[in-house]
């Protein structure tokens, strides 16, 4: 008889009215969940370079925990192996001995102490593992693209077999620690995907060959886990519907389906559908893929078994997976970054409160951090990853702490900065010369390839705002004056930065514009179009205008284009430009403006002329107007944001949080 | 507007002709350097295969991300190619590409090559250049080969340095 970890009623709350499909029960192996959400197990390099769980990573899984509201709650996905050679970040947690069951432990605690189902992921990362030793290990020795990645070992067959006891002994580990469920991780090109696929797998003994032998390994470590864990505990696998890799003679679409079928006949309990490995160059999760562009992966796996299907990739929105799952076309929602940027973001669906969600923007900060080694962080949610310290929470100030702040700005720095200073109790108001909140990012969002998404950030900013009394004056220029009225306790200046002028030009000349008027369609733009800037509001505006038919050149000082765009996103920008015929000329200055066309001299001193009628200005510098103002009346200050330096929206965001939690 | 494009274009050409030459002069100097550590016993035709079997690696790896199947083998293939002559293009070579008599061979003609001159200047034995070249096309190809699962091969069939007038290479399937 199935089993019910923890009871769930959730008929009270006004989400199990609006998404009833997402708060209904399913049966994973001899589990019933009480809801279809889950928390897909995402690497965060939290842990200690030898695998021991650490406080962070405790506290970080417990508040995902709390956002599945009864729903699966996956830790990130252990190494199984002393050599190390599965180990694919330096953070990575580890099961190859019992000595690391009690960290476990803690994991598995964590999460049942929000009333949760606790899954343990195994994940050897093969092909893009060795992360800390010379070599990694797979079916074949077949040599890397990407110079990141290490040389590869080919795998004897006593190696395979070693292999497959070790995810057994993990999976032993792994519920003795108290996990509930046990995942195998075989995607993006960790180790099982390398056997599975025709590009990495190149073995003619019983383990290569075509996908059943290529299988043959899979199956073997199904078999295994399951047998370590026994019949109580399910065992699911998370695997490729489309590798994606066609270009290096990747896996045909028919042979990743046989392999959801052939790992249903070897007993998984369910199957997380996945797209794309880390090589492929097709774009999966960026943010100009549309959300929902991968649901026909899991109703195409759907027809081809009969065990439940999960999927995460862009499906930021509950409408989505709702909306699946009442077709039958889906039975789990996963979330690993709309989790990241908001721990509590199912919580909040089913409490009604969807419009205080923080959503994920897409930008992947959270993966480029971890191939670089670096604990994740989040692009847009400053206490992420910093779940353990105690001064990251905004709590309420002593009796008598209270402050009259005085916020200039309705940007996201300003608006962070205001509704994280009022939950702490403090009177804030924010002024603005616009009638709407959001500052640049009004502008930024109308660039292309998924931008729009960027006003999440300001709407959730805005809610909060509400929600903690702030008060708003919008429509009203702080001068000098009015600072002196109000006389305030602190100032907080987040007025965004000023647009550098070009020397020797005069300001009213009508060929040079600044961007957030092109953006904002305020200014008239020609046909032949420099824009002067290649960092990301350049970028944006470039292609904005590249949109409309116009040639657009970038020109820039900076050593290459995006360079303050993270290299995970970055990539996708490049393949745009040159798609767009837009020439980028970096390390480049404008040398001389005349009729028609501009003048451009590199850093070296070759000088070369553009053919241009609109100038478009997006390099920015800091803005220090106020600032003398607010130091003359003695007034506590702080500058944020583009203000203090111009750089990208998650700097507003963070600089905006720090200074709410420490005025 | 002070703009004179001649006088640009000049600089520049200028300026690439000197990195050019400074390319083969650093080789040169390193395979100087390379003999004398390894002393009076040293095989210099042996020390310089060994910088060429390194260079045709680490060439190889970074054709990796710029080689694609999507468009069928014969794709790939003129590709390859055009990617190993840009390699000498670059260094000052004239270097053609062309189709031979069936889908999978190709043949690359060198026209001009900086490289003799290089090795008259610094006293290396014509042949070692030309057993040089082969030996960096071939190791080129050791990773294209094990990561696309194909088998290429490279053969020279005539040189600039043994007075053939010029460098003609095969680039072709091999028949299994």
């Amino acid at each position: 008889m199935a089993k019910v970890l923890y009871e769930w009623d959730y008929s009270s709350y006004p989400g199990a009215r609006k998404y009833p499909n997402l708060f209904k029960p399913v049966q994973i192996g001899n589990l019933i969940i009480p809801n279809r959400i889950k928390y897909a197990a995402t690497e965060e390099n939290f842990n200690s370079h030898d695998g021991f769980v650490t406080d962070a990573d405790v506290a970080y899984m417990r508040a995902r925990a709390d956002g599945v509201v009864g729903g699966l709650c996956f830790m990130q996905g252990v190494y199984l192996d002393e050599t190390r050679k599965g180990q694919g970040y330096v953070g990575q947690a580890a099961a190859w001995d019992d000595k690391f069951i009690p960290g476990l432990k803690k994991l598995a605690d964590a999460i049942h102490s929000q009333r949760a189902v606790a899954g343990c992921q195994l994940m050897d990362c093969g092909r893009v593992g060795a992360v800390d030793v010379p070599s990694g290990h797979g079916p074949s020795n077949v040599p890397q693209r990407l110079r990141i990645f290490r040389p590869m070992h080919e795998m004897s067959v006593e190696e395979i077999h070693e292999n497959v006891r070790q995810h057994a002994e993990a999976a032993r580990r792994g519920v003795e620690a108290g996990f509930d469920v046990i995942e195998i991780s075989g995607i993006v090109g960790y180790l099982i995907s390398n056997f599975l696929s025709s590009y990495t797998n190149r073995r003619t003994d019983k383990y290569g060959g075509d996908i059943r032998g290529r299988m043959q390994a899979v199956v073997e470590i199904i078999q295994a886990v399951k047998e370590a864990v026994g019949p109580e505990i399910p065992v699911g696998i998370r695997l490729c519907a489309e590798e994606l890799l066609d270009d290096v003679r990747g896996n045909t679409k028919e042979e990743s389906m046989q392999t959801y079928v052939i790992a249903e006949e070897a007993g998984v309990d369910y199957i997380s559908v996945t797209a794309g490995w880390q090589e492929s160059i097709v774009p999966v999760i960026s943010r100009d893929v549309p959300m929902g562009s991968w649901l026909y992966l899991a109703k195409r796996a759907k027809e081809h078994i009969k065990i439940p299907v999960q999927m995460a990739y862009r499906l930021f929105l509950p409408e989505f997976p709702e909306k699946a799952i009442a077709a039958g076309e889906l039975d789990v929602w996963e979330m690993c970054r709309s989790m990241i940027a908001d721990p509590l973001m199912p919580k909040k669906v089913l409490e009604g409160r969807q419009d205080e969600i923080r959503h994920c923007v897409a930008c992947n900060l959270c993966l480029a951090r971890l191939f670089r080694d670096a604990p994740m962080t989040c692009y847009i949610n400053p206490m992420c990853a910093h779940e353990h310290i105690e001064s990251y929470y905004p709590h309420p100030l002593p009796e008598g702490e209270q402050k009259q702040i005085m916020i200039v700005g309705a940007g996201p720095a300003g608006l962070e900065c205001a509704y994280v200073a009022a939950q702490r109790g403090h009177k804030v108001k924010v002024y603005d010369t616009r009638n709407e909140v959001g500052g640049t990012i009004l502008d930024a969002s109308k660039a292309p390839y998924g931008d729009d998404e960027l006003m999440t950030c300001i709407s959730y900013q805005k809610t909060m705002c509400n929600k903690f009394g702030v008060v708003f004056a919008l429509g009203t220029e702080v001068t000098p004056e009015l600072i002196q009225d109000e006389t305030p306790d602190t100032v907080v200046l987040a007025t965004g930065p000023i647009y550098s002028q070009l020397p020797g030009v005069s300001p009213d000349d009508k060929r040079i514009v600044k961007v957030q008027d092109v953006l904002s369609g305020k200014a008239q733009v020609g046909e032949r179009v420099l824009v002067w800037g290649t960092r990301k509001p350049g970028i944006g505006v470039a292609l904005f205008l590249a949109k409309q038919g116009k040639k657009v050149t970038l020109v820039g000082k900076e050593k290459s284009a995006g360079f303050d765009i993270n290299p995970s996103f970055k990539w996708r920008y490049m393949i745009y430009l040159r798609q767009s015929k837009v020439n980028a000329y970096n390390d480049c200055n404008i040398a001389e403006i005349g009729q028609g066309e501009v003048i451009i001299q590199t850093y070296d001193g070759y000088r070369f002329p553009v053919k241009c009628d609109t100038i478009v200005i997006t390099e920015r510098e800091p803005n220090e107007a106020l600032k003398a103002v607010v130091q003359g009346e003695g007034i506590q200050l702080y500058v944020i944001g583009d203000a203090l330096v111009p750089r990208n929206l998650s700097s507003a965001v963070h600089d905006g949080y720090r200074i709410g939690l420490r005025i | 507007m002070a703009f004179d494009a001649e006088k640009e274009i000049t600089r520049l050409w200028s300026h690439l002709g000197s990195v050019q030459g400074e390319i083969g002069r650093t080789y040169m100097r390193w395979r100087q350097a390379a003999l004398e550590i390894a002393g009076p016993g040293a095989n210099a035709t042996e020390v310089s295969l060994k910088a060429a079997e390194v260079i045709g690696v680490e060439f190889g790896k970074g054709l990796l991300p710029r080689l694609n199947w999507l468009k069928g083998e014969e794709a790939w293939l003129m590709n390859l190619a055009n990617q190993l002559a840009g390699r000498w293009i670059t260094q000052g070579a004239v270097v053609k590409v062309e189709k031979g008599s069936n889908p999978f061979e190709v043949f690359l003609e060198w026209e001009r090559c900086p490289w003799p001159t290089f090795a008259k200047e610094y006293n290396v034995e014509m042949e070692e250049d030309v057993v040089c070249c082969d030996a960096i096309l071939k190791a080129s190809l050791r990773d294209v080969n094990a990561f696309f699962n194909v088998d290429y091969a490279i053969e020279t069939l005539k040189a600039i340095p043994r007075g053939q007038g010029i460098c003609l290479r095969r680039l072709a399937k091999l028949q299994k």
